[in-house]
Formats: C-alpha cells, structure tokens, sequence
C-alpha cells in the first residue's frame, strides 16, 4: 500500500507530502528527500534520450527491509515520489504506473487553475482526493 | 458583409483549452491589479459590456433569427441559440415575476470555470464569470433593450447551480419603437 506520496518541485523543495497515519511522519519525510538523490541520477543517466511516456517513470529507486520507493519525472522536471509498502508484493509495476499517471493528471489539473501560482504549495481537494483513494485502495 | 456559410474561415476553430486558460489568466491578473472584488468585478463587467457590443451583430447574422417579440422570446433566444453558439451550453430559462420583465438562466455547466475549483479564500464576493453579464447586458442594449443582469447563484460559491437573472428595465407596453 502506498504509504506516502510527494511532490517535488524543480526546484528540489516539496510541493506535497502525506503519509498515512503517522507515527513516524518524520521518518518518510526522511526518506522522499534521500530519494531524490537517486532521482537526479536517474534523470541524468538518461541524458539526451527522447523523453516519452516510458521514461517519465522512473521504476523502484530503491528498497530496503521495510518499504519500497518509486519516482517518476515530469517533462517540466516535477517528481513525484511514492513510498510503498515491502509487504504488499501483489502491486505490480503496471499499478504504479497507471497510479502515477493519475497524479500527474490531476497535477494538470491544478496547474490550469489560474489562482494556482507554479511553486506554491498544493492545497487542491481534487488532489487529495486522488491522493487519499490511492493510499486506501491498494490497502 | 453578413457571413453565411460559405466563407471557410467560419470553420477555424480554436481550442477549449487555451480559451478557459485565456479567460483564467485575464481574472487571475485583475486580481492581482485590484484589491477589491468589487473593483475586479465591475472591470469584468465593463469589459463584457464592449464584447457585447460587437458581438450582438455577429450573432444575428449568424443565426438569421427573426425579430422578437416578447422578453420570454428575447430570453429563450439567449439561453439556447447564443450560448449554445459560443459556449456550447444551453441554459435554461425561468421566469421569475409577474410583470414579465425578470428572468433567470440557469446554468449545469459552465465551461469558463472548468479548471476553478473554488475561489481563493481571500476573494470570496469574486464573480468569476461576470465578463458574461456584461456581454448579455451589451448585447441587448444594441437591440434596445435595457436590462440589468446579474449572478443570483454561483457554483464557485457553494450554490447548486449557476443562475444568471435578467431584469428587463422598460415594461413590454412601453416598446413603442418599431417603425
């Protein structure tokens, strides 16, 4: 089950984080910023590639005894950044996948709104939404 | 020069995307220019007023809708030919006194404020579509109908519908004008 999701501007502060109930908040806080540093690896090993649909998902970043980090890229270099849990083996890749191509629509979403200024931080209901039907349904 | 079908250009199209996005753009930059919704909304509606203007003739050589007779005609005519034209809504229309001069047109969805979903905190009186009010208000009064025309409802502000009344300002007897 996805136990924290983030957003991260280009900008490499975040936009959005939330983690499931949350004793230790600080701890995947933690973990979404270490994680970054393998994304910026990540997005320059790729170097000059076409970027398409395939390559905005970045895969498992990395796992370790208790959870499991996936990333994904945007063309204008937003990560999203979803932490999962270990135990949960049923998540496929092709899950994670559509579950990241829905935060990035409504992501979309939020940018046309014209009230929402490109780096503030994101206080959407649509958005937390989508966040929240992810974190309970792949519970 | 009335535009009839056969001119190509008609069928140039723009998308519905970059017009939401314009119109959101162009309420975003008034707030930040005004502090007051008031001001904010009084601009919109000026503005609507010199799109009105203009735009009545276009419609009418458009639609080749004969004369009105009546301000239920005039109203219908708005909700179903115009909107359905440039906005690609109908509304529906209620009369709503006895003297037959208010009406109000009632919006599902209104595809300006597609993106919005719900004014910012610190804008709570905003009539994000008042650009329209002005655009009927100026519209009418080029066919010589004066009218007031305001939001009643609003979606954005936690009403269920959309609704958009219409006062006409001279009673029907008074219409003394045609030639």
């Amino acid at each position: 089950m996805a136990v924290c999701i983030a957003v991260i501007a280009k900008e490499n502060y975040p936009l959005y984080i939330r983690s499931i109930p949350t004793e230790n908040e600080l701890k995947f806080h933690y973990t979404v910023h270490t994680s970054l540093d393998v994304v910026d690896e990540k997005i320059s090993a790729m170097g000059k590639a076409l970027v398409d649909q395939r390559e905005l998902y970045l895969g498992l970043l990395y796992p370790t005894e208790d959870y499991k980090v996936y990333g994904y890229v945007t063309n204008s270099k937003v990560k999203f950044v979803m932490v999962v849990d270990s135990s949960n083996t049923a998540l496929r890749d092709n899950e994670i996948r559509s579950m990241f191509r829905k935060l990035h629509n409504s992501y979309t979403d939020i940018m046309c709104n014209p009230f929402y200024n490109p780096g503030d931080r994101i206080h959407s209901r649509a958005f937390d939404n989508t966040v929240n039907s992810m974190m309970m349904q792949v519970c | 020069m009335s535009r009839q079908a056969g001119r190509k250009q008609d069928n140039h199209k723009i998308s519905r995307e970059l017009f939401v996005l314009t119109y959101g753009a162009l309420v975003a930059q008034l707030c930040k220019d005004y502090e007051k919704d008031e001001d904010v909304n009084i601009c919109l509606d000026r503005m609507g007023y010199s799109i009105g203007i203009r735009l009545i003739d276009d419609f009418l050589a458009r639609s080749a809708v004969k004369k009105c007779r009546s301000y239920s005609e005039t109203t219908d005519m708005i909700a179903q030919v115009a909107f359905k034209m440039y906005l690609g809504v109908t509304a529906s229309v209620s009369c709503s006194s006895a003297a037959g001069n208010e009406f109000s047109l009632i919006l599902d969805k209104n595809p300006l404020v597609d993106f919005v979903e719900e004014l910012p905190a610190e804008r709570a009186s905003l009539c994000y579509c008042n650009l329209l009010c002005g655009v009927i208000r100026g519209a009418l009064e080029m066919v010589h109908l004066a009218a007031e025309v305001t939001f009643l409802q609003d979606k954005l502000k936690g009403d269920a519908v959309t609704e958009i009344g219409i006062t006409f300002l001279r009673k029907a007897e008074d219409r003394k004008h045609k030639r």
